[in-house]
Formats: C-alpha cells, structure tokens, sequence
C-alpha cells in the first residue's frame, strides 16, 4: 500500500487513534507515522482532544430513581410513585371524596324536599279556587304531597278525591239547579280547573325530582372533579417546591463557590 | 464501565424482574443510572432534560422487559432506549427556536461536585475547560456527539455503535473523525488541544 493511500485513510486513523486494528495494520500504520509527519501530527492533535474529552464530567446529579411496586406483582400494574403521586394520597383521598358525594347527595335530597314544599306552596296558590270549593281534598293531597317517594299513592289519592269531588259536585249540582241559574254554569268548569291543576301539579312534582336527581348528579360529578383539581394542585405544588428548593441549593452552591473563589489570593 | 456491586448478572436481574420482582428492576437501576445519565447528559446537554430522559428510560425498559427476549445486551438495549430518547428530544428542541448551549450552568455544579480535593486554580481551569468542550460537542451535528460519547466515555467498539446507530461500520469511523476534527478546530481557537496549546500557555 503507497504511503499516500494510508494517508488518506483517515477510518484506519480512527481505528489507529482507537486502539481497533489488527496487529499487522497496525504495525503497518506505525511505520507510517514514523515517516510521514502531517498525519503523525493529525493522530497527535486527535489525541489530544480526546485528553480534553476525558475531562468533561456531567454533574453529579442527585437521581436514586426506583420502581415502586403497587398491589398486583405483574409489570403492567406497577406504578412508579416516585416522581408522581406518593402511594398512600389516593386512598385517603378518594375515602374522604365518597364522604363529601354522600354529604353533597344528602344536602341536595334536603333542597329536593323543601322544593317540593316550595312547590305545593306554588301549587296551593293554584289550588285556592278549588279549595274553596272542596277544602277537605286539597288538604289531603298537600299531606300525601309531603312524601314525596310515594308517588303512586299519590295519584291514587287524587284520583279519589277527584272522583269523591265529582261525586259532590253532582250531588250538590243536582238540588241547586232550580235556585240560581247563573251558578250552574260555573259549577262544572270548575271541576275542570281542578283536575288540570292537579294533573299540573303531578308532572311538576315528577320534573321537580328529576331535576334533584340531576342536579345531586351533578353535585357529585362536581366534587369528584374537585377532589381530583385538588389533588392535582397538591401535587403540583410537591413538584413547585421541589423545583424551588433545587434552585435554592444551586443558588448556595454558586454563592459557596464565589466565597471559596474569593477567599484566596488571585492565581499568579 | 461501573463496579458492578451485586454479584447478579444484569440477565439474572432482568429474569427475576419479570418474574414479578421489582426490587431486581432496581438493582439495575442503581446499576446503569449513572451511565444512562451520563450519556443522556452529554448527548443532551442539560442536567434537567438528562435526568428527566434517565427517568423516562428505565420507565419504558420496566415496561417493555417482558418483550426483552435477550437479542441484545441488556445494556446495549437500555442505551438504545436512552439514545432514541435523547434523539425525541433533541428533535422537540429543534423545533422550538431557542438554541441552547449549557453556558454557565456546568461551572457551578461541577465546582460543587468535585469538592475540596482540587486547589481553586485547578478547579476554576477545569470548569473553564469543561465548559468549552461540553460547547464544543454541542455544536456537532447529533450523530457525530453520539458516535463520540458511545466510544469516548461509554468503550464501545464500532461495531456495537455501528448496531446502535443503525449505520455501517465505516460510517461510525467516519462520524468520529469528523467529529473529532472538528473538536480539534474548536478547541484550537480557544487554544487548548493537545500539548502544543499547553507549551503555548506557559
């Protein structure tokens, strides 16, 4: 092989420089370097970067990273904790969530309740024509109103008073029908009224449980997504203050360095 | 490349992680954090990002460890998985405009690191000196610092960059001369490299 071509070669120079030849090739490349001062020269440069190479250090970072295992041996299930969440907070936490869903439930079947009395105060101003004419019935229905689970009983319950009113109205129709001609009229749609306030009142009552229903859904899609923003925010915090205390330690360790640099005589 | 302090072998450690115990997952850990970091340092640049990238590996090796089937070495494996993410990264940083090199951030914790043992001239002349060659390899194109860190600080051979890489062995040679010259034109204008710069200085 000519002098030139090994000069040229600058992957068995690498290999030279890296310690990667055969015996021979290397002998060979010696030779070379013996006589030919331009790469004797490049391999002593490149030698030398690789000594400033060997000087640079990364930091001594504080790492100490470790798998945390949770309940169930099998890789996928294990969570690292960490550099997230710390393995006890979850418990706790999602305990005291159902704690505050169920508090928020039982608040929200306490509103549902006054509603309903809010709603018969409602209704009772709509009833007053008809309570008027019949007391008893309306009395009855704002009893049976008051529970408020018992809906089917409560349709029964007016069915019955409707049907007992009708009854009355009939009855009481019948006698009056020769004493005052202007009252008759009036005396069926009245009834009406009755019926369509109470069928009014029914649906009002359905829609009034439907919304405590969702609205105690909603409460609780609302805490749980509280409980977890919280949660996340503790955590986020955690890592806040990580962060701060690492800035605060490089910050001593630049003020140590700058003293240490201080307190001795200027070099020559 | 590190005292290895358990008598375990890494393949040992990786059988019985599989076989559901973590607490060998993390002998390996203590085993190769320090290479991990150390590569992922140098090939990123920054302490925050490379400890973030040491975390994310051993991550993504305890969950892939039951597709480990031992092709490779373990470490081989676990820096292929380091150096691929070190690349992710340096591809979201390429993409956002800020060009960053580590200035001024090495010499405080590097002074911090190294202690009393050095007298103050020594450790002042090394952090400057450190600090110009982590400058240096960062203005290198990233398969070019690769190929340097695998073979300056990790020993591996060409041929094993060569797999790791994905290029053929002339390739690797090629990057590292490159590289290494590059280094050298570097270092030059700062005058340093080699001994002529040290006959210079005095």
């Amino acid at each position: 092989m000519s002098e030139t071509l090994l000069c040229d070669d600058k992957e068995q120079l690498v290999a030279y420089l890296y310690d990667e030849l055969d015996g021979i090739t290397r002998r060979r490349l010696d030779e070379h370097l013996r006589v030919c001062t331009a790469c004797a020269a490049e391999v002593q440069a490149l030698s030398g970067v690789r000594r400033e190479l060997a000087d640079w250090t990364p930091p001594e970072a504080v790492l100490g990273f470790s798998i945390v295992q949770a309940a169930a041996p099998i890789a996928p299930a294990v969570r690292p904790g960490r550099w997230w969440a710390p393995a006890g907070v979850p418990a706790w936490a999602s305990a005291a969530a159902a704690v505050l869903v169920v508090a928020a439930g039982l608040a929200i079947a306490n509103l549902q309740i006054r509603y309903g009395a809010d709603g018969l105060v409602i209704s009772t101003g709509w009833m007053a024509p008809a309570a008027s004419a019949s007391t008893e019935p309306a009395a009855r229905t704002g009893e049976t109103a008051a529970g408020v689970s018992e809906a089917s009983a409560d349709w029964r319950t007016a069915l019955a008073d409707l049907e007992s009113s009708l009854r009355d109205e009939i009855r009481s129709a019948r006698p009056s029908e020769m004493a005052a001609s202007s009252t008759t009229p009036s005396r069926p749609s009245d009834v009406t009224p009755q019926r369509v306030a109470e069928w009014i009142k029914q649906s009002e009552r359905r829609q009034q449980q439907e919304l405590a229903l969702r609205l105690a859904q909603f409460g609780r899609d609302l805490e749980v997504q509280r409980r977890s923003d919280l949660v996340r925010i503790n955590q986020g915090f955690g890592q806040f203050e990580g962060r701060a205390g690492a800035e605060i330690a490089r910050q001593r360790q630049m003020l140590d360095y700058i003293m240490r640099v201080s307190a001795q005589p200027p070099p020559r | 490349m590190l005292p290895h302090v358990t008598s375990s072998t890494d393949e040992e450690l990786v059988a019985r992680t599989v076989a559901g115990d973590a607490d060998s997952f993390n002998q390996l850990i203590l085993r190769w954090e320090r290479p991990i970091y150390a590569l992922a340092y140098r090939v990123i640049g920054r302490d925050e990002d490379a400890r973030d990238v040491c975390q994310e590996t051993f991550l993504r090796a305890f969950r892939a460890l039951p597709g480990f089937k031992g092709q490779a070495k373990f470490s081989s494996w676990l820096y292929r998985i380091a150096l691929n993410l070190c690349r992710d990264w340096i591809r979201r940083q390429r993409r956002t405009p800020i060009v960053s090199a580590p200035e001024g951030v090495d010499i405080v914790e590097l002074a911090s690191a190294q202690g009393p043992l050095e007298s103050i001239e020594d450790l002042v002349a090394r952090n400057q000196l450190s600090q110009t060659v982590s400058e240096a390899m960062l203005h290198l194109p990233e398969e070019q610092r690769t190929a340097i860190v695998l073979k300056e600080y990790h020993g591996l051979t060409f041929q094993e960059i060569a797999d790791m890489q994905g290029c053929p062995l002339s390739t690797v040679k090629t990057r590292l001369y490159q590289g290494l010259s590059v280094l050298r034109r570097h270092l030059e204008a700062r005058g340093m490299a080699g001994s002529r710069t040290t006959e210079k200085a005095s």
